[in-house]
């Protein structure tokens, strides 16, 4: 649970840095008061729980049908956590990484009540690294509890960057807070490839 | 630029450096023998006597040379290896091995060190308990005496404790002295926010698995203190990355990079004694009349914490450590120890010698016990 935490809070981080910019204008228009942008906020986070537990539930069900042998339920999450780390880590140090946000979109919703839950669903579906992690654990828990604990340590560790939006004017050095959240994603990214290197030597060690 | 700007020579008499050197000299004195020196001892008398000796030469020739940091730098890399070669010896005379086990940590028989303090706050402040299997008070390296060791230097020197009181910094310090010039040359500014994110996630894992994250899974220091002992995939994973991070950010890139790279990429002790560098009396200062800009101090920062546009600003980041080493690169002694409130380019003279004698303070009687007793050790095997 803290890995998917610490996965979430990481990457949540790195999704604002790509987000940001196309969410503040929606979510915390200036002309919106603090209960306005309050409501939004919530039905944003609400949206991105609900798919979240979509997820976890599909990922479990896919796991059970796809890892039924021990050995491919130790080697394929291994493999996976790896490569998706790998991934989350280039996306991390790597300089061309793009700042193309799928929510961009949103500017073609023109019913203005439907954009935060378009933008929950198009942020939490922006298939990142990180989500193919978060996806990858759902589906390798034991029981469908543990994948939904998972997905929702994930959901509450990202969580914690969409709550200071609505003061995000006020935040100073705005570029230093992005570059921690981009190595912090890198330093999330190299917990999951030490916790694959573990499975899978773990899974040879034990035959 | 003014170049008639008056040039501070920081150089004092023969004299003047021994009447400086005296509080020093009877303060150690007082320190290093409680008072009563004991000469029942031959060796203990000797390590004792080569101790307060070395302690206060190095402060004289800091004063009679007017250079901080090479001599800083001695006491500050045999600090770090006397202290390395106490632990292990105290471990191998309890345990008979480095590593610890199970057991030790269930006695609560772990030295603490001053890197878990911030794993510590978030878990103390919700559950009330000490997430470190050490020993409250008493015992060898207790956790309430380095907190308040640690919190009293930071209060006073700000980060001014990693060049300071660190007993691990010393590692890497001597380490990116080996090359006269660096090989790597360019390193992105903005890795020097890596220690925050470090922080961030430490600090949060120990919160959310109350266990000290960082001393479980990634201090490097393991490799010159003590560490778990390999009993599984876990343990040998742990036994990698320690390993691994050791040899990487304290030997081959501080050798690299002539930078404290650990230091400046790593440790997340390192973020919270930057902040409180705004809070503490001292700091380095830039002179813009006597500055002719020639980046030297820049090069040599170990810590990242000069920048071109911070020298043209006149302003130095929170990253710096107070080391020195800027201080003593400057040919015009344009940067240089000042206090707080106090206009850059007044009191150099004062500001250096009171910082210099709390500083320098603070580490000749943190270090001398450590010192003391690998030096004891080393006689006792010698003779």
């Amino acid at each position: 649970m803290t890995d998917s935490f610490i996965l979430g809070l990481s990457s949540g981080s790195a999704c604002l840095v790509t987000c940001g910019m196309v969410m503040f204008p929606y979510l915390m228009a200036g002309s919106a008061g603090v209960k306005k942008i309050a409501v939004d906020l919530l039905i944003f986070l609400l949206t991105r729980l609900v798919i979240y537990f979509l997820l976890a539930t599909l990922a479990w069900y896919f796991g059970q049908a796809l890892f039924s042998a021990s050995v491919l339920r130790t080697f394929i999450p291994g493999t996976l956590y790896i490569v998706f780390a790998g991934m989350l880590i280039w996306y991390s140090v790597g300089r061309n990484r793009t700042k193309e946000c799928p929510a961009k979109i949103v500017t073609t919703v023109e019913n203005k009540r439907l954009i935060p839950i378009f933008l929950g669903l198009v942020n939490t579906l922006g298939f990142c690294p990180a989500l193919l992690l978060i996806l990858t654990k759902g589906a390798a828990q034991d029981t469908l509890g543990q994948s939904y604990l998972a997905f929702f340590a994930f959901f509450a560790g990202s969580t914690l960057w969409f709550i200071p939006l609505p003061f995000a004017g006020k935040i100073r050095k705005k570029k230093v807070i992005e570059i921690i959240g981009i190595l912090a994603t890198g330093l999330a990214g190299a917990i999951f490839i030490i916790k694959g290197l573990t499975i899978i030597i773990g899974g040879i060690l034990n035959g | 630029m003014d170049n008639t700007a008056v040039t501070y020579k920081m150089k004092k008499t023969f004299g003047k450096s021994l009447l400086y050197t005296l509080p020093m000299f009877i303060i150690t004195f007082m320190f290093i023998t409680g008072g009563k020196p004991d000469f029942s001892d031959p060796s203990t008398a000797l390590a004792m006597s080569i101790t307060f000796l070395g302690v206060n030469v190095l402060y004289f020739l800091m004063h009679y040379t007017g250079k901080t940091d090479r001599f800083r730098a001695v006491l500050f890399i045999v600090f770090a290896m006397s202290l390395s070669f106490t632990l292990i010896s105290n471990m191998l005379e309890t345990r008979d091995a480095m590593s610890f086990s199970r057991a030790d940590m269930l006695e609560c028989k772990i030295p603490f060190c001053h890197l878990v303090i911030p794993m510590m706050i978030i878990p103390a402040a919700f559950t009330r308990s000490i997430i470190f299997p050490g020993s409250i008070i008493g015992g060898f390296a207790d956790i309430s005496s380095m907190v308040i060791l640690w919190l009293a230097a930071t209060l006073v020197l700000g980060r001014g404790f990693c060049s300071w009181g660190c007993f691990y910094g010393g590692w890497e310090d001597g380490f990116s002295r080996f090359r006269k010039k660096p090989v790597i040359k360019r390193i992105s500014e903005s890795w020097k926010w890596m220690p925050f994110a470090v922080l961030i996630m430490v600090a949060l894992t120990a919160a959310l698995t109350l266990v000290p994250t960082y001393c479980d899974w990634i201090c490097p220091f393991k490799a010159v203190t003590e560490f778990e002992q390999v009993t599984g995939v876990a343990s040998a994973a742990k036994a990698g990355i320690f390993i691994s991070l050791f040899g990487g950010l304290v030997v081959i890139l501080p050798v690299m990079t002539k930078k404290r790279t650990q230091c400046s990429f790593l440790c997340p002790l390192g973020p919270i004694n930057s902040v409180s560098n705004k809070v503490t009396p001292f700091a380095i200062k830039i002179d813009k009349k006597s500055c002719t800009e020639c980046m030297k101090c820049v090069d040599t920062c170990p810590l990242f914490a000069l920048t071109p546009e911070g020298i043209k600003a006149g302003s130095v980041s929170i990253f710096c450590s107070k080391c020195g080493k800027c201080v003593d690169a400057c040919t015009r002694n344009a940067i240089h120890f000042g206090i707080k409130g106090v206009p850059s380019g007044t009191m150099k003279n004062f500001s250096r010698n009171l910082f210099l004698f709390v500083s320098f303070l603070f580490i000749a009687v943190f270090s001398s016990g450590a010192i003391i007793n690998s030096l004891q050790s080393l006689l006792k095997l010698i003779f």
